[in-house]
């Protein structure tokens, strides 16, 4: 492997990995939250990103601009389906349930996306979607440096909002002791809805960030989610900084080996380090001290 | 303290209070317990008593099916958690229940949480720091990395931000080693004699009844007898049946 091949390799693979990060951040989110597996969540990552397609589309303005209805509309989303439907699993068999549940919904937005927008894979195509920079001989191309950039704005914006303010503060203190937060007047329900709905709107700005340089199709969602869970388990579940790291290393790995292997077994990555992890160190390499830590 | 108003003769009543879980068997049956104001008052009993259960009510975790609970002679039988804070009470979880992963700073704010008024949260913390001087030593540390000991005391500070009236404590006692527990216990006095009444739920009876004002006998999820600490203490029948033995030394005042 030559060295600006290389180095290609590595920039795609973070540029990639800050994608991860923030999804995986989400799905942390919705486990810290309430031990709830979501399924569902890079189906919302395909919807969202549908959604900036058929807006480019149909305004041919840049489909960006589509977060200004996508974010807000998938926190209230997210907000209502916490609210109306996983409050409503027995506590006792949630975590379980919830897998249930939200396997349901994926495969209902799959079939919604299949029915209104048809099987055809699609592709934004924009002024800019050629055009690309080089770096020491590597080729990065522009709207990769875009999705990047908004993943790891987005993602500061999480840190912040969970580290500065007061309902950040309440989120966290829900996530670690919830009924110690009821105690001190913290609606925790209230509080877990938002949460689901923060966890849906990085789905909102990852799919809008994804569809910048992806082709999508309605089933494209069950390639992201064995890799995001894989990710979540080796960052250690509830673990933020733990799952951003592990998206980091893997979303670099992952691109090094797609160019001895190619892209099919690269992605047995995650897997691989799936097993090695639940053999190894099954609370996550970030369990421990990170945990639950923004 | 002369108003024209008589000031209620307790700061908690609760009175003939049954209450239960689900649709399971009631845990209190018709239990009253009084905490008058500046005193500690603390139940002891076999487990399963219900003792715990009655910290719950009282803090509105759970309703009780009858009887009514009152705050400085205010009824607040149906008021959920945040509403009994405004009301006056406070309640410390058994066990640990700091934020592990925030700071102790963090931990202490969280409690002043239903608290709007900027100059009074500032007050409050200079008092809490003030009361337990390890809070404003530890005050940048993780809450998780303190001793358990210390981790009690941020719970105390934590719960005294809302300026309660009433503290409840449930076995404050719980996980610790006995130089400890005299050490938390001495922060229990030092609450009231802060003006802070304490109704305490202790497994630990003896040690608890050597600290508190008045001890309450619950079993069967009634009160059995109410008395001063000292004289249930003092009592041979009590001690064999609820204090593990007789009283080792009764001391002669």
């Amino acid at each position: 492997m030559s060295g600006s091949l290389l180095l290609q390799s590595v920039i795609l693979g973070l540029l990639l990995g800050g994608l991860y990060a923030l999804l995986a951040a989400g799905l942390t989110l919705y486990f810290g939250v309430m031990r709830v597996v979501m399924i569902a969540h890079s189906a919302f990552l395909i919807l969202a990103a549908y959604l900036a397609w058929w807006f480019q589309r149909e305004t041919g303005l840049d489909p960006l601009l589509s977060l200004v209805v996508t974010v807000p509309l998938f926190f209230v989303v997210g907000f209502v389906m916490q609210r109306l439907l996983l409050a409503r699993l027995r506590p006792a068999t949630l975590t379980m349930m919830s897998v249930l549940l939200t396997f349901a919904i994926a495969l209902t937005i799959e079939g919604l996306l299949g029915y209104v927008f048809s099987g055809t894979q699609r592709r934004i195509q924009l002024d800019y979607s050629g055009s690309s920079l080089e770096v020491f001989g590597a080729n990065i191309a522009v709207v990769k440096l875009i999705a990047f950039g908004l993943a790891a704005v987005a993602l500061l914006g999480l840190w912040a909002l969970m580290k500065l303010t007061r309902f950040g503060q309440a989120l966290r203190a829900t996530i670690q002791h919830p009924e110690a937060a009821r105690l001190l007047g913290i609606n925790t329900d209230r509080i877990a809805g938002f949460g689901f709905g923060l966890g849906l709107a990085t789905a909102a700005i990852g799919g809008t960030a994804l569809s910048l340089d992806s082709t999508i199709y309605p089933s494209l969602h069950w390639h992201w989610i064995g890799p995001l869970m894989a990710i979540i388990v080796i960052g250690g579940l509830g673990s933020i900084p733990g799952a951003a790291i592990a998206a980091m290393l893997l979303g670099v790995s992952q691109s090094l080996l797609q160019v001895p292997l190619g892209t099919t077994w690269a992605q047995t990555v995650f897997y691989i380090a799936l097993f090695a992890t639940l053999m190894v160190r099954p609370q996550g390499f970030f369990g421990g001290r990170l945990a639950q830590r923004f | 303290m002369a108003s024209d108003a008589p000031a209620p003769e307790y700061l908690l009543e609760l009175k003939d209070v049954e209450a239960g879980y689900g649709r399971a068997a009631l845990v209190l049956r018709g239990l009253t317990v009084q905490v008058p104001p500046s005193s500690i008052v603390c139940l002891v009993g076999p487990n399963g008593a219900g003792k715990s259960t009655v910290l719950k009510v009282a803090s509105g975790m759970l309703t009780p099916r009858s009887g009514s609970i009152r705050v400085n002679g205010v009824d607040v039988t149906r008021n959920g958690p945040q509403d009994m804070i405004r009301s006056g009470l406070s309640h410390v979880l058994q066990g640990h229940s700091v934020f592990k992963e925030m700071t102790v700073a963090e931990n202490v704010g969280l409690g002043a949480y239903t608290v709007r008024d900027k100059a009074l949260i500032a007050e409050r913390t200079d008092f809490v720091k003030t009361l337990f001087p390890v809070v404003a030593d530890r005050w940048t540390a993780l809450a998780g990395a303190l001793s358990g000991g210390q981790q009690k005391q941020v719970e105390f500070a934590r719960s005294l931000m809302v300026s309660p009236q009433v503290v409840l404590l449930d076995e404050p006692s719980m996980g610790l080693d006995p130089k400890t527990t005299s050490k938390v216990f001495e922060q229990v006095v030092r609450m009231r004699d802060a003006g802070i009444a304490v109704l305490l739920v202790e497994q630990n009876a003896r040690r608890a009844l050597e600290t508190a004002d008045i001890g309450c006998v619950l079993d069967l999820g009634k009160v059995h007898i109410t008395g001063p600490a000292s004289e249930l203490l003092a009592d041979p029948q009590l001690a064999e049946l609820y204090l593990g033995g007789r009283p080792a030394a009764v001391p002669t005042t």
